[in-house]
């Protein structure tokens, strides 16, 4: 074959490539902004110290996640700074006692049995272990989902991380640390 | 891709049902439905196409009257420790005996809906969803947050009250317990049962009531010949209930009720 | 240069080739693996803290004590409240999915309210002088029973019918060693479940029945006598008691006579002996007092019982009657509480006591399976765990109790309370009568509260009002100081749900199974998932009763009385006995089999 026989199928290739590797995997996903630009940064500096401040658990061992607006209006319920995302969140979520629609990043499978207490307060994992750098953040990334199967895209790929939140991510840390017995430990 | 790695301290769930003290009240499979977010029957559901992880026999010695005498025998999926029959045959490895807890476990969401296991299981404790999962609106708000509700074509049974398993850990692991101790938990259908007559515990654990129970002269297990070694414990002190235990169909009042 | 068909093949196939070193592909697979998994229409749990409330089972007289665990508000299981001294943490297949009526689909939620109102007001302003206004409590002995009597005692020619009340003489089983039951379901939800199983190692039970329930299977005798024979044989054992002869006893129940000389023997040499039955009808709770009061039950197993306090204002109170001593064609206004599951009275014998001309029936309930299908105005009330009631007594308990189901969700917009709407309409000013109820039982300062959270008794005289009030709100039982068993004024124990039997010797005489209704659609798992229990459009048969009629299992069949006829699903079952009909009770079947019980099975 000559080279001028080549050009088609190179060309053919590159573009699936192209496509593949750089069209595909935007247009796979939808992508809206927060509801609130919140800043992890400031209110580690200025409120809480440790994630679990906000992030709490409960008294029974589960994790209640992203805070409801009653732990934010606590402080905010009047202005504190003068940022404009302050303002506009305090118009239009505490003041009308609306709660802010938080996506959320790691939101798993509902067959996914994860227990926050587990990892955190038995095996002394961090948080940024699986969440990445989230907290000295300045500012809230736009939220992915995928189109298809609706689950975070950061399933795949946990933003300012090398690793996913996919069960072969779970499945590789668990078989170094030789803690897997049964698919129904962390299935439900 | 199961480990062969056992934990220090490993559990072995198992329960002991007295016969005696069961009077078909039904209690336990309601709990249980509620607890494992089963949904009510479809119209077309029968006896044999209902979803039942926990369902309770009625049998009987089969003499007449004045000689009659019935009993209530619970099954649930026996969780056989040895050879057990559908993890055998699971295709997709959906199921699965967790050497942490002898729990016999399923995925419904691995499940292929190929019924090889319900066909393998001598006790009848697999179910097969054959319609989609329906709730009457409203009341999907009362399903329990710790089990996924399944999907029409798979296949389904009990797990020990798995959520309740996984809750226990979590409390704990946040109670700082060591890893790989057993952990305390009572199933739904135990905590129902108004006569007491189910115990759960944990074999390994000689002071658990199940692991003394499973010792008595009157303890049975069902279709012991098979060898399957299964946790599920019954006694009873008539004889005609220990043999029936024996048999591949538990004997059923009124042949004509159990249609086939 | 020329594109040829060969260049566009090589082009396709380059991106083909390419294609598969990106991710694209895989991910597709994946993702369509994980679209699969959520399938559309599969519900997904709401999530949220976990948190414990108390509350009372509301489902029926015994009032179990109940654990709520619920998920954002939500409650998503019941459970007993172990150490509870009446209910012992014990609660019925149908308690435990008690938190599903809300939803369930025979659910009412809308109804004309204010047109219903506008009729009764114009009804009762033309009443003529024979003419009355009734209210037909079907779960008497709460206090929204007192809240009707006050109002019937307010309005002209008012009157207040209650139906299944069991007095204020109470069943000791506690005290009990022989226990002979005349078909009554002692086993099988009588009473306060978890009562009757702490008590049953301590009594010898016999039962008389026709067929194989759960309590004759679980008795310690079963007695396999005729189908509506159990007041032959409780005359039977009167005779025998009295030294006479049993012969006619043993022809009516096909129980040999030297059986029926031994029961009575043995009732009488190894008491405190009891005999329960007799709800159903008036001659039957008649011969069952007879013959309690022969074994000298009467002050041992079956004892006085003081009401628990009432308010003095409430007093003025009309009296409660019973529906067979109201004139036929005498009621102008008829106001049905049906809102709490309770009593139902077939249709054929309340429709005679209505005025020919126009009467104005109003049924308050829940579901449109009771009265509503007879009823001008069905008005939708809240339901168990709506609604804040108190529960009354059960049979087998011997102190007086009060105990609330309390809110556990929100009743939907729209609904009426029917305590509210019925004295509005006779005009009477009520306040929260629960309150003003326990505060007259925390002013007597009798008794003990125990509380369920922490589940500790208490003085009634130690807890200061407000706090009795907020305690019975969070899960409480207030119960009576236990007093010297004392002889019953008068006997009139309702033996709770009772299968009616009576008979003919042509027809199939019918024997009702206890009560299905109301019950939660998962309720399936027990009658139609399994064969634990009749379901409620079942009918089961002997083989050659089944024959005889040509009817087959599983097939569609008409049962027909001498009220009306019925669709039901043949079950044809060997272990009913020949010559009876195994219904399950719910209003249209009780409808239809109501008056005489005579029934036949016949084919569709």
């Amino acid at each position: 074959m000559t080279i001028r026989g080549k050009i088609p199928f190179l060309a053919g290739t590159l573009m699936a490539l192209g496509l593949g590797w750089v069209g595909f995997p935007y247009a796979i996903n939808t992508r809206r902004p927060q509801p609130v630009d919140f800043s992890h940064k400031v209110h580690a500096e200025k409120g809480g110290t440790k994630c679990e401040d906000c992030h709490a658990f409960r008294e029974d061992g589960t994790f209640a996640g992203i805070p409801t607006l009653d732990k934010c209006s606590g402080c905010h319920a009047a202005a504190m700074g003068t940022t404009v995302a302050e303002k506009n969140f305090i118009d239009q979520y505490v003041t009308p006692n609306r709660e802010p629609q938080w996506a959320d990043y790691a939101r798993q499978p509902e067959n996914v049995f994860f227990s926050h207490s587990v990892h955190v307060k038995r095996a002394g994992m961090t948080c940024e272990s699986c969440h990445g750098p989230t907290g000295a953040s300045d500012s809230l990334r736009p939220y992915r989902e995928d189109r298809i199967s609706g689950y975070p895209a950061e399933i795949w790929k946990v933003s300012g991380t090398n690793h996913g939140m996919k069960m072969a991510d779970c499945v590789d840390c668990h078989r170094s640390k030789r803690m897997e017995q049964s698919c129904l430990d962390c299935h439900k | 891709m199961i480990s062969e790695i056992k934990p220090i301290h490993a559990a072995k769930y198992g329960m002991t049902i007295d016969v005696d003290r069961c009077n078909g009240c039904g209690a336990c499979m309601v709990a249980c439905a509620v607890e494992n977010n089963v949904p009510p029957a479809h119209e077309g559901a029968t006896d044999r196409k209902g979803l039942t992880w926990l369902r309770v026999y009625k049998v009987d010695n089969g003499e007449e009257y004045p000689n009659h005498r019935t009993a209530f025998v619970p099954v649930m999926c026996q969780h056989c420790n040895h050879d057990t029959p559908c993890v055998h045959v699971c295709p997709q490895q959906a199921v699965d005996l967790d050497p942490a807890t002898g729990v016999v476990g399923e995925m419904p969401q691995r499940c292929l809906g190929c019924r090889y296991c319900v066909a393998a299981c001598p006790y009848h404790a697999r179910y097969f969803n054959w319609w989609d999962p329906a709730w009457p609106k409203g009341m999907e708000k009362t399903l329990n947050p710790d089990v996924t509700p399944r999907m029409r074509g798979v296949v389904e049974k009990c797990n020990f009250c798995h959520g309740r398993w996984h809750a226990a850990k979590q409390l704990a692991a946040a109670a700082g317990k060591l890893a790989g101790e057993p952990v305390e938990y009572t199933p739904a259908c135990v905590e129902a049962c108004p006569t007491g007559a189910i115990r759960f515990g944990d074999l390994n654990n000689a002071a658990s009531e199940p692991a003394r129970a499973a010792k008595e002269a009157e303890s049975f297990r069902l279709l012991e010949k098979l060898g399957t070694e299964t946790k599920v414990y019954y006694r009873s002190k008539r004889e005609w209930v220990r043999e029936i235990a024996q048999a591949p169909r538990p004997r059923q009042s009124g042949k004509e009720i159990a249609r086939g | 240069m020329k594109t040829t068909r060969r260049d566009i093949l090589l082009f396709a196939g380059g991106s083909a080739v390419g294609v598969l070193m990106t991710p694209a592909p895989w991910r597709l697979i994946t993702d369509s693996a994980l679209w699969s998994e959520n399938w559309p229409g599969i519900p997904r749990p709401a999530r949220g803290a976990i948190t414990a409330k108390y509350t009372n089972c509301a489902l029926c007289a015994a009032g179990c004590a109940v654990r709520a665990r619920c998920v954002a508000e939500q409650p998503v299981s019941l459970v007993g409240v172990a150490g509870h001294p009446l209910s012992h943490g014990a609660m019925c297949a149908y308690g435990l999915a008690g938190h599903h009526l809300p939803y369930h689909p025979a659910r009412v939620t809308r109804g004309p309210v204010e047109e219903a109102a506008t009729a009764v007001a114009g009804a009762m302003a033309r009443l003529g002088a024979n003419e009355r206004v009734a209210v037909l409590d079907l779960r008497p002995g709460r206090t929204a029973s007192w809240t009707y009597r006050r109002a019937m005692a307010a309005v002209k020619n008012g009157v207040y019918v209650e139906v299944g009340d069991v007095g204020n003489s109470a069943i000791d089983l506690t005290k009990a060693r022989t226990v002979l039951s005349l078909s009554v379901p002692l086993l099988e939800g009588w009473g306060t479940p978890g009562n009757v199983i702490a008590a049953r190692a301590g009594f010898h039970l016999i039962q008389a029945e026709a067929v194989e329930s759960r309590t004759a299977a679980m008795a310690d005798q079963w007695l396999r006598i005729k189908a509506g024979s159990e007041e032959a044989l409780g005359q039977g054992i009167l005779l025998a008691l009295g030294g006479q002869s049993t012969a006619a006893a043993a022809e009516a129940t096909g129980i040999p006579e030297q059986q029926i000389l031994a029961l009575a023997s043995e009732l009488k040499q190894n008491g405190p002996a009891l005999v329960v039955g007799g709800a159903g009808s008036q001659s039957a709770a008649q011969l069952a007092a007879q013959l309690n009061d022969a074994l000298g039950a009467l002050g041992r197993t079956i004892v006085a019982r003081r009401d628990a306090p009432v308010p003095d204002g409430w007093k003025k109170a009309a009296p409660a009657v019973d529906l067979a001593s109201v004139e036929d064609g005498s009621i102008r206004v008829l106001l049905i509480d049906e809102s709490a599951p309770g009593a139902y009275l077939p249709w054929s014998d309340v429709e005679p006591k209505l005025v020919r001309d126009n009467p104005v029936v109003v049924a308050l309930g829940w579901t449109r399976e009771g009265y509503g299908r007879h009823a001008q105005y069905l008005l939708p009330t809240g339901v168990y765990p709506e609604v804040a009631e108190d529960i009354p007594r059960a049979v087998d308990s011997v102190e007086a109790v009060f105990r609330m189901a309390v809110p556990l969700v929100q009743a939907p917009q729209g609904v009426v309370k029917p305590e509210e709407w019925i004295a509005k309409a006779a005009g009477l000013e009520v306040g929260d009568t629960l309150r003003e109820r326990a505060d007259a039982i925390h002013k007597a300062g009798r008794g003990t509260l125990f509380t369920y959270a922490d589940g500790k008794s208490v003085a009634t005289k130690d807890v200061k009002t407000d706090d009795f009030w907020k305690a019975l709100q969070a899960g409480a039982c207030w119960m009576d100081e236990v007093e010297p068993a004392k002889r019953p004024a008068a006997v009139k124990v309702a033996a709770g749900a009772t299968r009616q039997a009576a008979g003919s010797a042509n027809d199939l005489p019918l024997v009702a199974m206890l009560t299905e209704a109301p019950s939660s659609p998962l309720l399936s798992k027990i009658y139609q998932e399994s064969n634990l229990k009749l379901g409620p459009k079942q009918v089961a048969i002997h083989p050659d009763e089944a024959r005889a009629a040509g009817v087959e299992d599983g097939a569609r069949a008409v049962l027909e009385t001498l009220a009306g006829r019925i669709d039901v699903e043949v079950r044809v079952d060997a272990s009913v006995s020949r010559g009876a009909v195994l219904v399950a009770r719910r209003a249209a079947v009780l409808d239809v089999c109501g008056a005489g019980v005579r029934a036949k099975v016949v084919r569709a």
